[in-house]
Order: structure tokens, then sequence, then C-alpha cells
């Protein structure tokens, strides 16, 4: 009965075309990016091997450190700033009765939409003559600001961008761990007669900490692949202040031909990627004890 | 603090969180029904004075985005479809068949693919599809976008299918079904609702996906919405009603999907955001 399931031919009927596809664009380009990682191709001279010269041209090349610096801030924006709101946030939606479908659904809805058509609609808000922001702020008296033109407030806009793009999709995974708390624990914590201030930070915090570190690390890891919203709002500009290690990366390569030290660029991305994601287990997670109600 | 205000607080904070939500989106509706840029910029928070449709119907054939709607919805739905199809086969393969130690490896070579972040192969596939010279195709687009979405789709759909009971297929094989059958008439139709959830994901992914639409596909005829918007922008920069009606299109079709599927996106992109 059982030599049903052990058909040699369906089995591979039904595993090699993944398979396939898989090894195709994931396993073979990452092995080829290794390898061009170490040469000096551009696509059109003979292709020579290099060594560890793109990595030594990558740290002294001025504007690929102004990018990594680029996502540094996005990710300190992100964890210091994003992240304590988006505690706040899903505490009190957590806390709520009425409403409380109303604000899952719009404090969601922009997580579903694509960046680019964000980064346009943001472009407008942003825009000096037309856009909402000057216009609101100008009802206090502030003078024109060219939010995406000036170079100190560029960055600034993108992050809020990103933010407003974001966190909700962080919020309703938090709330998912909040609404799971079991109600008795807040029964307890109301006879003992808490304020809400204490509740949140003595009960709600320390039992949502597990995700909360699961929000940390995917905020990091989102910000370290950031790409998108900076080539639809800015394309890295102006004059560099919202580059980011992604977009230098695909714009050496494409609009300059630099593929062998583009992808180099790339292994770099991803040897920091792996590196923070180990720190921050090593730092934070292992020192965490299971939270059992 | 009487309690009534104590109550009223978080909603207050909330609504404001809100409003900085939805206020752009009416904005942006306003916009795209007022008649020039001067009318949005002298009464930028006004309901227009009266309402211009034509801009919708300039947007729709002018700017193409009926091009770019269609090249993106039958991307995004072919590619989910094909992704919801190979995955649950493989899931089926590797759950549900009797070949324990191979399946364990194939299983593990899979989840390989979510440790590394997309754009970190973006130079390598690059190349690879100009290799293969699908570059200016929707092939470019197709297959690293279905590839991509394997991972995380065969992760997904393996721990619905382990978790349905040995007995129901051996009842169906004893009734004379063949593997074949087995999984397309028994386990699909009890998979179903983690397809659906792994079918959103991937057609979200590909409807929003921008960095390969922008550098793989430069023909305007081939562009999806999120390039073919960001083309237009480029190309109409001046006039802001009409780009605000662009905006419109993209996002409704979306937003349609979320009021009916609301629980089963937010279960499903949430699953694929941590897991992925």
């Amino acid at each position: 009965m059982k030599s049903t399931l052990r058909n040699p031919t369906v089995y591979m009927l039904f595993i090699l075309p993944t398979i396939m596809l898989y090894f195709l664009f994931f396993i073979y380009p990452m092995l080829s990016s290794v390898y061009y990682g170490f040469t000096d191709w551009n696509g059109l001279d003979d292709t020579s091997f290099v060594g560890f010269d793109n990595f030594v041209k990558a740290f002294s090349d001025a504007n690929f450190i102004n990018s990594i610096k680029n996502n540094i801030y996005f990710i300190l924006f992100s964890v210091f700033i994003q992240v304590p709101l988006i505690i706040f946030f899903a505490i009190l939606i957590g806390g709520v009765k009425r409403f409380q479908g109303l604000y899952k659904t719009t404090v969601f809805m922009p997580s579903l939409i694509s960046t680019a058509v964000i980064g346009i609609l943001w472009g407008f808000i942003y825009e000096p003559e037309v856009g909402l922001l000057n216009n609101f702020l100008s009802l206090f008296g502030v003078e024109t600001i060219y939010w995406l033109a000036d170079p100190n407030w560029a960055l600034l806009a993108v992050l809020i961008t990103n933010a407003w793009q974001w966190m909700g999709f962080f919020i309703i995974l938090i709330l998912a761990a909040i609404l799971a708390i079991p109600k008795e624990m807040n029964e307890a914590a109301d006879i003992d007669g808490t304020t809400g201030f204490q509740r949140a930070v003595y009960i709600t915090v320390p039992l949502i900490k597990p995700i909360i570190s699961v929000v940390i690390m995917l905020s990091i890891a989102g910000a370290m692949k950031v790409i998108d919203i900076v080539l639809v709002m800015t394309n890295g500009g102006p004059i560099g202040s919202t580059e980011v290690m992604a977009s230098y990366m695909v714009t050496k390569a494409i609009r300059y031909s630099e593929y062998g030290y583009g992808t180099s660029l790339s292994i770099i991305i991803f040897a920091f990627a792996l590196v923070l994601t180990a720190i921050y287990q090593l730092v934070f997670v292992r020192n965490q004890e299971r939270v059992e109600y | 603090m009487p309690t009534a205000i104590k109550r009223a607080f978080p909603h207050f904070i909330l609504f404001i969180y809100v409003g900085v939500i939805l206020l752009p989106f009416v904005f942006i509706i306003f916009s795209s029904l007022k008649e020039s840029n001067i009318e949005i910029a002298e009464n930028p928070f006004g309901f227009p004075v009266e309402l211009v449709f034509e801009n919708y119907v300039e947007a729709w054939v002018k700017a193409k985005i009926n091009v770019y709607f269609f090249n993106s919805l039958y991307l995004s739905f072919s590619s989910a479809i094909v992704g919801v199809i190979l995955a649950a086969a493989t899931a089926f393969a590797v759950t549900r068949m009797k070949f324990a130690g191979a399946s364990k490896w194939i299983y593990q070579f899979v989840l390989v693919g979510m440790l590394i972040p997309g754009n970190v192969l973006f130079i390598a596939q690059y190349l690879l599809v100009n290799k293969l010279g699908i570059l200016n195709t929707h092939w470019a687009l197709f297959l690293p976008c279905t590839a991509g979405a394997l991972p995380i789709s065969v992760l997904l759909i393996a721990a619905f299918m382990k978790a349905i009971p040995s007995e129901l297929e051996e009842a169906a094989i004893v009734d004379g079904l063949g593997s074949i059958g087995l999984f397309a008439r028994i386990i699909l139709p009890i998979t179903m609702p983690a397809l659906v959830t792994v079918f959103i994901i991937n057609f979200l992914g590909v409807w929003n996906e921008y960095l390969l639409a922008n550098f793989f596909i430069s023909k305007d005829s081939l562009r999806t919405l999120p390039t073919g918007m960001v083309g237009f922008r480029d190309a109409f920069q001046t006039n802001y009603a009409l780009i605000c009606a662009g905006i419109i299109y993209s996002v409704i079709p979306v937003l349609i999907l979320y009021a009916f599927l609301q629980e089963k996106i937010i279960d499903g992109i949430t699953a694929g955001g941590v897991k992925g």
C-alpha cells in the first residue's frame, strides 16, 4: 500500500522543477557572485583575477563609506525612534476595545502598497510649492523647505517615509503578542490598582520581550537592505546624502558597468548583515530566558 | 484624572496616528480631481472646486497606466500561481512521500535561500538574465521573482502538510488513488488555507516589486505598475493632478483585495515577514 508514496518518478517530477529554478536563480548567482567579486570584470575587457583588491578599494572608497554611514542612520532611526513608537502604539491599540479593528486595518495599510508608489506619493507631499507638508508648516510661519533637494533634509525625509510605510507592519506583529497575554494577568494588575503606565512597563513589555527582539532584528535587516525608497525618491542624491550601500552597489554595476567591483560590494553587504545578526543573537537573544505565562 | 478623559486619551493619540496614515491618501484623492497645480497649491487641504474626472481618463490612456496595470496583473498572477504549484508539489514530496533521507537534504537546501537577502544577488541575477538572453522580456521578472518566493512558500506549505493525519492518505490509497491523484484531490484541497496565504504573499511581492523591474525591463510597453508609475512621474513632473490619478489606479486594486481578505493578508504577510 505504501508503495504509492514510494514512486521515484513522481517524486522527481514534484521536486525537480523547484530545484532547477531555485538552483538557477539562487544558488548559481550566489556562487557566481563569489567569483565575480574577486575579478575586475567590466563587461567588455578581459576579466582577470584581482584577489582582494576590490575589497580593499571598497573600504577606501569615500562614497561607499558615506553610504555605510547612511545605512547606520537607517538602523539607528529604526531601532531608537521607530521601535519605541511601535511598542507605544501597539500597547495603546491593545488596550482599547472600541475601534480596535479600525486601528489595525488602517495602521497596516501602508505596508501593502508598493514602495515605488509610496515614494511618489511622499515626493508629492514633500513638494516645496504645492506639497502638503510645506503648506501645513507655513501655517506656523515656517519658510519653504526643499525637503528632497536639500542635503540637510533629504535623508530625514526618506527616513520618515520609510517609517510611515513599515511601522504598521511591526505594530501588528507586537499587537498579536499583546493580545495573546492571558486576561488573568491584566485582571490581577487591575485588582492591585496599577496605572496603565505601570502595567505597560512591568507587565506587558516584559512579557512581549521575545517579539520585540524579533522586531528589532527585522528592523535592522530591513535597514541593511533598504534600496527601493531611495531609488524612487532621491536616487541617492542630493550629493550622496541619501545614498545607501545597496543603491551604490546597483549604480556602480549598472551605470558604470563595474560588475566585479559591484559584486564585491554585494558580498560586503551580505557579510555585514551576517555579522550584525550574529552579534545581535550573541548579545541580546542568548541572555534572554524564555517567557512563560 | 477623571475616567472619561483617561478612556479617551488612547483614542486621541491613535486618531492622530490614523490621521497621519490617511491624510496623504485624502490629499492624493482630492488632488487627483483638481484642475491644475494652481488649484492644488492654492487650496491644498480643500475639496476640489469642480470634480475633474478627465484626469483619470487621461492617466489611463495617455500615461499608459492601462498597459502597466495589465502587465502587473498578469505577471503577479502567473508568478504567484506557478510559485504555489511548484512549492506545493515540492512540499508534498518532501513531507508526505517516503524518501526521508533525500527529503531532509532537499528541504534544508531550499530553506538556505531564506538567509540570503534578495538584493545581494541582484548583479549576479542581472548578468545571468543577460546571458540567458531574456533581458527586457517578462521572463526576466517572472523567473527570478518566482524562484525568490520558493523558499518561504515551501516552508509555509510544508509546515501545513506535515500536520495532515496519515490515516487520510491511507484511506485514499486504499480507494485506489495514485500519488498524483492523492496530491491533487486530497492533499491540495486540505492545504487550501496555506495555499491562499502563499498566493497572497507571492502576488503582492511581484505586484510591488521595483528593483528587478526597474533594471531588467526598460521597454515601456513591458513595464509594470511600480516602474511605469516612476517613469510616468518623471515624464509628467509638473502635472500633479495626473500623477495623483495614476497613484490611485495603482493603489485601488490592492486596497480592494485588502478589504475582502484583510485577516488573511495580515496573517500571510506577517508570517512571510517573520520567517523570510
